[in-house]
């Protein structure tokens, strides 16, 4: 499987180790009245989709940045991959 | 006081160097690293008057040269300083950067053709999982080879340089030499 890292182009699946769902992103606010039951739906929570998901791959053997890959869990097809931090600073632009 | 002495990354008191057929592959103990990066707000420092590579690259001055190790990180190297404190002199061109010393991190294998070049591409094929097509001089690529990740930077066309921990020094040369011999038989 090959990974369309968007700095330095197709790279091997093998460099790269698997985190999970993308969400993990959006940490809950630890200061909000409902913040426990927020956390707990952030840490054990997952949907398992039979088709596309948005996840979590750290670049280990390369770079070492995390990239957002898409990618269909049923073909294994991969349909895009960015930066996480590029991910993570959009959404703190969009005051979420 | 005892006597200390220094010993090379794989033990001996001189660097290993050993010839396979038109390939050459030599530890470089000369060689002084540590790593730049930008600090959020940082201005892009010119260490030694290099300009610092983009992605995947690898830029070359008068015995010093840069690499791409990540976004807004970079490894500077120094021919022949490795016993000299590099990082305090980088320091000194990079204000507001974080600078670290990583000499003795790393272990430095330098891989020299003698003759032609289809051998090299052959060691390169065999070691890495890279595209070679778009591996040409100046380009570098941290990458694993038999699971331990390194660097590799291709210095010219005929010219390719290894790091990998030093900690698995003898494992990284194992491992090229084995790829070097059983080219060397064909």
């Amino acid at each position: 499987m090959l990974i369309p890292h968007p700095l330095l182009g197709p790279r091997d699946a093998q460099e790269f180790t698997y985190l999970g769902d993308a969400r993990l992103i959006d940490r809950p606010d630890p200061s909000a009245p409902d913040a426990e039951a927020a956390f707990c739906d952030y840490v054990f929570l997952r949907d398992n989709p039979a088709g596309v998901h948005r996840e979590l791959w750290f670049h280990e053997q390369g770079d070492r940045s995390w990239l957002v890959v898409t990618r269909d869990t049923v073909t294994h097809e991969v349909l895009g991959a960015e930066l996480a931090r590029n991910v993570a600073l959009s959404r703190t632009r969009c005051g979420k | 006081m005892s006597e200390l002495i220094p010993i090379t990354a794989l033990g001996a008191a001189l660097p290993r160097l050993a010839s396979f057929g038109a390939l050459e592959i030599r530890e470089n103990v000369g060689l002084a690293l540590a790593s730049l990066a930008l600090r959020r707000g940082t201005i892009g420092p010119r260490p030694f008057g290099l300009t610092l590579p983009g992605p995947g690259r690898w830029i070359a001055g008068q015995g010093v040269a840069a690499l791409w190790t990540g976004p807004d990180q970079w490894m500077i190297e120094y021919e022949g300083r490795a016993d000299l404190g590099f990082a305090a002199e980088l320091k000194q061109f990079a204000a507001g950067c974080s600078v670290t010393e990583q000499t003795d991190g790393w272990v430095a294998f330098e891989i020299v053709l003698r003759a032609g070049s289809r051998p090299l591409e052959a060691l390169l094929s065999k070691l890495i999982n890279i595209d070679l097509a778009d591996f040409g001089p100046g380009r570098a690529r941290r990458t694993g080879i038999e699971h331990m990740s390194c660097f590799v930077i291709r210095r010219s066309e005929a010219h390719v340089a290894v790091l990998g921990a030093r900690s698995s020094a003898a494992s990284l040369w194992h491992a090229l030499e084995t790829a070097a011999k059983r080219l060397e038989r064909k």
